[in-house]
């Protein structure tokens, strides 16, 4: 036998069966071929022999002392004290899940409180986006549109006297949003004294949604 | 399966059946029933014996925990080398073994073989020390304990074809380092294929 790859396929189809009849475990048929083709082949005899030996070989009792009884005295000690060696990883496991469920808890509750947060603040948001629509004007709202040249220190004493407070602006056009305070005179004089003062090139009242 | 092995297996069932309901003395039964087989098994993967004792305990803790699950999909024997197969490789890793390490301590049984099954342990011994772990593990299956190949593939976890493989590979190179009988040369390197 040359070897089973690349002689020819009675050869590697000893070799397949070696194993087998050697284990008893395969068929007659293939057992009685088996012996016709060893009459043949010198080489699978050869390797047959070896076969042979090597179940022989490995067949052989350990060579490893290994005491039975003590083996089995350290298992039954074992069992008979499972809280010991046992449970110990069951309650490593179990601190663990709880540790774990802990963690999840104060996570979920941790989300929670975010959420209700933002919640809170989309209520009254800290700014707006240009898609966003335009928040409503307070009542009495007055668009002014002050002059170009017109000075911060004039702006500003003008807005004192009239009791004013700029709660939107400038736009595109540079208009102001400004509200009176709530104990101011009547908006038409407001709105009138607006329109007589000097820098102001436009002052119209901001029209409430019906 | 031959009447032999039917026997056994019906034997061990039975035994299994008992350590389901707590019998200790089944379980001493089956213990002793498979220890040396295991001893002879888990010395292809290590050669230490207090590594092999603790597998073996594994493994029989395992089987005295489960013995209720075991269903009959296979062999008792093919169940229970398959939970000493991966308790040893379990063991091996935590231990922080490379399988089949010989730590230098005499473990070996005193020699009182005789001349000829020395000669056949020292032949062998030539031989699978050129082999992988997993490939001893199947000549020994296979050789030692006359599993079939799919018995194989059951206990090692893996396909059929993994363990025709690792056996193809181990017999070519068992052929070609081990020396031939009467004292003949080893027999002609080949290819592998």
């Amino acid at each position: 036998m040359k070897f089973p790859m690349d002689v020819g396929k009675d050869c590697a189809r000893a070799w397949e069966i070696m194993p087998w009849t050697l284990q008893g475990s395969a068929p007659q048929a293939q057992d009685e071929w088996l012996t016709r083709h060893l009459v043949e082949c010198e080489s699978c005899r050869t390797e047959f022999a070896q076969q042979q030996r090597l179940r022989r070989a490995v067949a052989l009792p350990p060579d490893i002392a290994v005491d039975a009884d003590a083996g089995l005295r350290h298992l039954l000690a074992r069992i008979d004290a499972p809280d010991i060696q046992e449970t110990s990883p069951r309650s490593r496991t179990s601190w663990t899940m709880r540790a774990l469920v802990a963690a999840v808890l104060v996570q979920a509750l941790g989300i929670g409180v975010l959420g209700a947060r933002l919640w809170s603040e989309s209520q009254h948001p800290a700014y707006r986006t240009l898609s966003q629509p335009s928040l409503p004007a307070p009542q009495g709202a007055i668009h002014v549109v002050p002059d170009e040249a017109m000075k911060l220190a004039d702006w500003n004493a003008l807005l004192h006297s009239l009791r004013l407070r700029v709660v939107g602006g400038p736009n595109d056009v540079g208009a102001y949003t400004v509200v009176p305070a709530a104990d101011t005179a009547a908006p038409d004089d407001t709105l009138r004294k607006l329109r007589a003062a000097h820098g102001i090139r436009l002052a119209e009242p901001v029209a409430t949604a019906p | 399966m031959n009447d032999a092995d039917i026997d056994a297996d019906a034997t061990d069932r039975m035994l299994l059946q008992r350590m389901s309901g707590g019998d200790r003395a089944a379980l001493a039964v089956l213990y002793r029933s498979y220890h040396g087989r295991l001893v002879r098994f888990l010395s292809r993967l290590t050669r230490r014996a207090d590594v092999i004792e603790e597998v073996i305990n594994d493994c029989f803790w395992i089987a005295w925990q489960k013995a209720s699950g075991f269903h009959g999909d296979s062999r008792v024997s093919t169940w229970i080398f398959g939970i000493a197969y991966r308790c040893g490789l379990k063991t091996l890793r935590q231990h922080g073994d490379e399988p089949v390490e010989d730590d230098g301590r005499e473990d070996r049984m005193p020699s009182h073989d005789p001349g000829e099954d020395r000669e056949l342990r020292d032949w062998l011994a030539k031989g699978l020390k050129h082999l992988s772990a997993d490939q001893r593990v199947v000549v020994e299956l296979v050789y030692g304990l006359g599993h079939t190949l799919e018995d194989v593939a059951v206990i090692m976890q893996c396909p059929v074809g993994t363990v025709k493989a690792r056996l193809f590979h181990a017999r070519v190179k068992l052929r070609n380092t081990l020396p031939a009988l009467a004292g003949e040369p080893p027999l002609q390197k080949e290819k592998t294929p």
